[in-house]
């Protein structure tokens, strides 16, 4: 180590360069151990054809009509082009379709829409009111985030089907009853239903730190209250949105067991074929896919940095005052109250329903499934699934994923704070996590970590616990990572300057200063990221292969047998009121560092 | 005579094992007394002195013991009343021996990608195997990851799926309709749901991810040919059939009332009946009086070094006492004919006139196709 220093000085790297280049390389190693590496082993095949480097695969992919459409068919074949385009205006220019990756991303672009208006109002009103249970609420929010898709879905068919609950009150008041599953409209609320929450959650967390300074400068200079709110708020509010709209549309873009279970097969998106051929053992046409799957994620990422670091930065000054909810106007009431109620419709509904799938047997109220659980918790051979072994280990890599997750997004935060495009291409890989196919890095695990990797004649096999937490944190750390860039970015770069020049050192200044700054940030990505851990599925699972590592989702997995729908749902609603808790508890923890 | 013959070659496989495992130092706990002695005499057999307690009493707890890992599907342990439990603690009152199960998420694939990857298999059954995922060892991995079996029992015709014998059938599923008899009628034939009296009433699976609904899929390869099917499917897409997920997801809206018919198992009432349910609305109903058959198969991993031991729980399998069990508890019928079963159980199952399925060599190189063209077709519509 001291050698290493003494390497530092003769190249003259002053310290905190120091410390930012050991922090770029201990994230970059282990990014590497447990990401970049299981997913290159699977991409590979996308960019070799027996071992030789070729574009072959990618090639095939983009020019299959199937896949892209017809920019695929224009690829295959340019001189075609014209003859086509004749063809169109032909047909009065209607939608040309771009194939499977072209309806993926329009469901996903519908299904950021719909996440952004229903988040929206509830980021509004919690950062601008104070009520009763507020904290709550906003705890609660993260909850459907970690649902497993078979409870999702269970939830909305018995809300939005043709016996559902809306339908039930359609009909209730003489109206006709109607179904809204199969339809590309129930998919997006699905996805409204998982994503919004986050936008509400970012946003808020970025709403409750706004700069009023300006406002009041700009009331004070006769603008009218929307344009000023406009003019002030609105900017300071783009980078959080924007963050939160990316990742719904990364998310939803790989959309896939939800839009199987409410759409079907006619509505399918590229994970559905990603998945179906890593199933079919076709790695080379998955690879490729994936691949694709991932530029589109990623190059929609590295325009988003890029956007975000020329938004101007705010100071810090006094933030937002919270309202009395019972001292708003009648009018702000009554919106608030009218959103409340489509809350409740989206949100609560399918919740309830989901509950009681698992308390309802085929002649009314039953507790069979719960002395399922009790009786499986009690007499279980060692080779069967306990329900509390689950929620044990779930609540154990829930914690340890923030332990790791946290410090690690917010190291790579402040590694890509500020600088040119080479810091925000590394922003953009910090974000591979999210952009790649789940079922591509899990199968990288697969191979890599369970299999083992043979190295110097050893075969060295990771699963279990360590393997399980290492892999969560790797899928979280860029959640804390986009709730805190944002606030950073904000910071006036002085800020820091200001306290080195009274004498304190750059950790310091980071800890003192930053740190405090963007707390709002840290909590809502640490929720977000013990979320994430709660809800994974599929690395989990491959990696607590045949030990007791198995989580909550895992057991409702194991539960389902393809017969009844009671067990999995009772372990889901344990995974309901579990996670539920947790996010109670994390957040009033968290508050107590946030001041 | 076969049964004599059986014993004569596991006997010998012992032997030879055993002498396997002297070389590597004997670091197994399982080596006994009288495999030590094999060992030294490995390329005599059985009959030899020292060696005849474990060799003519092959069969029997003295030779054959030890851990068996048998790898399965979670259903085979988890749920109600499991059959994985019974056999278990069956097998292991019978012989010396312990059952150990795990249950890989990715079932089968998990040991074709172990084989083609060239890591080692850390189990010594595999069961649940079905023709599909045998076709893809086969093609990925190399025929010689299984070892073949050879049981004398009374398996159904028609049931024995693998050519080469390595799987062994042990039960077998029928995918038909089920249906709501208070608002549709059965369909008697495939055109049948054609007709406007079926539009929107029919739910399927999709064909690339969920065993019904790839049974179903196969069926009307079955029934329209090879050449027809997808101008079927057609015209179902047109008469508005829906294609979910997996089982789960089309059972829940079946359920829920979102459509009269989904494609699932004829034993359907079975559960049905023990929820205390409605039977009306779990009518079972066979196209062309016709029912897909899906065997579940049983088969040994070449590299285990319990080749007794798993051939002896194969042949348990197949007994009429645990064919009955595993029936009943499995919710499946019985591979063989001579089956232990309960009136009862054809109370609330059904089994078609004319059970109907693809042999190996007819699905080899053809299946993936067949499921691609049709997922596509589904996909773009």
């Amino acid at each position: 180590m001291s050698r290493a220093s003494g390497a530092f000085e003769r190249v003259g790297l002053t310290r905190e360069r120091r410390v930012r280049l050991l922090a770029t390389l201990a994230v970059g190693a282990f990014l590497t151990a447990m990401l970049y590496y299981p997913v290159a082993s699977v991409l590979v095949e996308a960019v070799t054809v027996e071992g030789a480097p070729s574009l072959d695969p990618l090639v095939t992919v983009l020019t299959d009509p199937f896949y892209t459409g017809a920019f695929g068919s224009a690829l295959a074949d340019p001189s075609a082009i014209p003859a086509g385009l004749a063809a169109w205006a032909a047909n009065g220019f209607s939608w040309p379709g771009f194939g499977l990756v072209g309806f993926t991303a329009w469901q996903a672009l519908l299904s950021t829409v719909a996440s952004v208006a229903l988040g929206l109002p509830g980021a509004y009103v919690l950062a601008r009111f104070e009520f009763r249970g507020r904290e709550t609420v906003r705890s609660l929010t993260a909850v459907p985030f970690v649902l497993p898709s078979i409870m999702v879905a269970v939830g909305f068919v018995a809300t939005f089907g043709i016996d559902g609950t809306l339908s039930d009150a359609f009909a209730a008041i003489g109206l006709p009853r109607f179904s809204l599953l199969f339809t590309l409209e129930l998919v997006v609320l699905a996805h409204a239903f998982y994503n919004a929450p986050l936008v509400v959650r970012i946003v808020s967390a970025a709403a409750e730190r706004l700069d009023t300074r300006t406002l009041e400068v700009a009331r004070a200079s006769g603008a009218p209250r929307w344009r000023a709110a406009w003019d002030v708020l609105v900017p300071q509010l783009l980078p959080a949105l924007g963050t939160a709209a990316l990742l719904t549309f990364v998310f939803t873009f790989q959309s896939f067991a939800i839009v199987l279970a409410l759409g079907g097969l006619q509505l399918a998106t590229v994970e559905v074929w990603v998945f179906d051929l890593v199933q079919s053992f076709d790695l080379q046409e998955a690879a490729a896919l994936a691949t694709v799957e991932a530029v589109v994620s990623l190059s929609l990422t590295y325009a988003y940095l890029r956007y975000e670091a020329r938004q101007a930065r705010g100071g810090s000054g006094r933030t937002l005052d919270r309202l009395r909810f019972g001292a708003a106007s009648a009018r702000t009431r009554l919106a608030v109250g009218a959103y409340g109620v489509v809350t409740l419709v989206v949100f609560a509904l399918p919740l309830v329903s989901m509950v009681a799938e698992s308390v309802v047997g085929p002649n009314g109220f039953t507790l069979r499934y719960y002395e399922f659980l009790v009786a499986r918790q009690t007499t279980a051979a060692s080779f069967q699934t306990q329900p509390l072994t689950a929620v044990r280990n779930s609540l154990l890599f829930g914690f340890g994923t923030l332990a790791l997750a946290v410090p690690l997004g917010v190291t790579v935060s402040l590694l890509t704070a500020r600088g040119g495009r080479l810091v925000q291409v590394g922003g953009t890989l910090a974000f591979v996590p999210f952009a790649v196919s789940g079922v591509v890095l899990g199968l990288g695990l697969l191979q890599s970590f369970v299999f083992g990797t043979v190295l110097f004649g050893h075969r060295i096999v990771l699963t279990g616990a360590f393997a399980i937490v290492a892999a969560h944190a790797v899928g979280a750390y860029p959640f804390v990572t986009r709730s805190v860039s944002p606030l950073l970015a904000r910071l006036d770069p002085a800020l820091p300057e200001v306290a080195r020049a009274a004498g304190a050192s750059r950790l310091r200044a980071l800890w003192d200063v930053e740190l405090p700054l963007v707390m709002g940030g840290v909590l809502a990505g640490a929720a977000f990221a013990f979320a994430i851990s709660i809800g994974e599925f599929d690395a989990t699972v491959i990696l607590a292969e045949g030990s007791e590592s198995y989580t909550m989702p895992v057991a409702v997995e194991r539960y389902l047998t393809e017969r009844s729908l009671g067990p999995p749902s009772a372990m889901g609603t344990v995974l309901l009121v579990v996670t539920a808790a947790s996010f109670v508890v994390i957040d009033r923890l968290g508050g107590a560092f946030d001041g | 005579m076969r049964r004599r013959s059986f014993l004569l070659s596991a006997g010998a496989g012992a032997a030879a094992l055993a002498g396997c495992l002297g070389d590597d130092g004997g670091e197994t706990t399982e080596t006994t007394d009288g495999d030590g002695a094999g060992g030294a005499n490995a390329t005599d057999g059985p009959t030899t002195g020292e060696g005849t307690t474990s060799g003519t009493t092959t069969g029997t707890a003295a030779s054959v013991s030890g851990t068996l890992v048998v790898a399965t599907y979670p259903t085979w342990v988890e749920g109600d009343s499991p059959a994985g439990t019974w056999v278990k603690e069956a097998f292991e009152s019978e012989y010396d021996a312990t059952v150990e199960y795990t249950t890989p998420d990715s079932r089968f694939s998990y040991f074709i990608r172990r084989a083609a990857q060239g890591a080692p298999i850390d189990a010594d059954v595999y069961l649940g195997l079905n023709v599909d995922e045998l076709i893809d060892l086969d093609e990925k991995a190399g025929g010689d990851v299984l070892s073949p079996l050879s049981v004398d029992a009374p398996v159904k015709e028609g049931l024995q799926f693998d050519p080469q014998g390595r799987a062994v059938p042990y039960d077998t599923g029928y995918i038909s309709l089920v249906y709501d008899e208070t608002t549709v009628e059965a369909p008697a034939t495939f055109d049948d749901l054609l007709t406007e009296e079926y539009r929107g009433d029919l739910l399927a699976q999709n064909a690339q991810s969920s065993a019904t609904g790839r049974a179903f899929m196969l069926h009307t390869v079955k029934a329209k040919g090879e050449d027809g099917y997808l101008d079927y499917w057609q015209q179902l897409q047109d008469n508005d059939v829906r294609i979910l997920g997996n089982w789960s997801d089309s059972y829940t809206a079946y359920e829920n009332g979102e459509a009269p018919m989904v494609v699932s198992y004829s034993t359907d009432q079975v559960y049905a009946h023990q929820a205390g349910a409605d039977l009306s609305r779990h009518q079972v109903g066979f196209l062309n009086d016709q029912a897909y058959a899906q065997p579940e198969g049983v088969a040994r991993f070449a590299d285990s070094e319990q080749q007794e031991l798993a051939q002896a729980f194969v042949e348990f399998l197949l007994t009429p006492e645990a064919q009955g069990e595993i029936a009943q508890r499995n919710v499946q019928y019985p591979a063989t004919t001579n089956a232990e079963l309960p009136e009862e159980f054809s109370k609330y199952t059904f089994e078609p006139e004319e059970p109907v399925t693809f042999t190996y060599e007819e699905l080899k190189g053809n299946v993936d196709e067949w499921v691609d063209q049709w997922a596509r077709q589904i996909a773009q519509g």
